[in-house]
């Protein structure tokens, strides 16, 4: 539905964040501080972009015993494919480089 | 300090991002954690309570709380003042719809039976007052969505504005104040009944969603 629509500035971030290493399960906060987003942009991103099956999501187990599990995320097949075809959009097109 | 009001604005995100948002809510938590260790934990809470209102309105259960908050502090708790205020008489604008303005026009319009009025205003004012202090407790079990006490207090409620309505009959005072009071307890009687529905389809419609996720 909002597929449709051209992605906000800050879901191209995180796409791009999370498409730099398309196989690793990333935590919110390491998302939060590597994009630059606030914890009230990104997680209604996130969100977003799990209904929509863009990413998907895991419980990790804590790195310190008595630490509450993490979320973690990753882009799907889907997703990837989005934020591929995205950094695609927003690449200069060759012929306007040409003529430049 | 700053720690205390961080967990606790992170207590109210999950409690706004309600049943449908359990797991998103868990995942804020688990982050939590993370900022605390970086000496963000304020900025972070604050971001979360944001998204946590942000999806309120997209869900049913978000905003069912949203409505239940409107309906108490937008209705209950100032029927309460409203009560409190009669009962002390204390703001002019009420003048003539209080405790004292019943009492004017009762002993105005009976002389004969002012002695007896004015023993009874101790009886009256608790009477008032309780009816204040139900209203408060109404708004606090419809925000908690405790039913059952919910429909006891409005059932006493309505006992005690019939029996004001009764005493007042009987002293000869002005009962104009408490018909409009028993036509706004109804009107709130009936919202809070409707409350209670909404809830019980927004409950059966998340086990339902449950179950078919589980297979069960």
């Amino acid at each position: 539905m909002s597929r449709n629509r051209r992605p906000s500035k800050q879901m191209l971030m995180l796409l791009e964040a999370l498409s730099a290493r398309a196989q690793q399960w990333r935590h919110g906060y390491d998302l939060m501080k590597e994009t630059g987003l606030l914890s009230g942009t990104l997680y209604p991103l996130l969100m977003r972009m799990a209904d929509q099956g863009l990413i998907e999501a895991e419980w990790r187990e804590p790195a310190q015993p008595g630490r509450p599990a993490r979320h973690a995320y990753r882009l799907t097949a889907a997703g990837l494919a989005f934020a591929l075809a995205q950094a695609a959009a927003e690449a200069p097109q060759p012929s306007r480089i040409a003529l430049a | 300090m700053m720690a205390a009001l961080s967990k606790a604005i992170m207590s109210l995100t999950i409690a706004c991002l309600g049943e449908s948002r359990r797991e998103w809510a868990l995942a804020m938590q688990g982050e939590f954690e993370a900022a605390i260790e970086d000496g963000a934990s304020f900025p972070f809470a604050t971001g979360c309570l944001i998204a946590a209102w942000r999806e309120m309105p997209k869900h049913p259960d978000g905003r069912f709380a949203l409505a239940s908050y409107v309906l108490a502090l937008g209705v209950l708790v100032p029927m309460a003042a409203l009560q409190f205020a009669c009962a002390m008489n204390f703001p002019s604008l009420f003048a003539g719809t209080g405790m004292l303005g019943a009492l004017d026009t009762g002993a105005a319009r009976v002389p004969y039976l002012a002695s007896a009025q004015i023993s009874a205003v101790p009886v009256l004012l608790l009477l008032w007052l309780s009816l204040g202090l139900a209203h408060l407790r109404l708004a606090w079990l419809l925000v908690e969505q405790d039913w059952s006490r919910a429909f006891n207090v409005g059932a006493l409620t309505a006992a005690a504005t019939v029996t004001f309505f009764l005493f007042a009959e009987t002293l000869r005072l002005n009962s104009a104040p408490l018909m409009l009071q028993a036509g706004t307890l109804g009107i709130e009687l009936f919202a809070l009944s409707a409350a209670a529905r909404w809830h019980r389809r927004i409950t059966a419609s998340l086990q339902y969603e449950l179950s078919t996720c589980t297979g069960g």
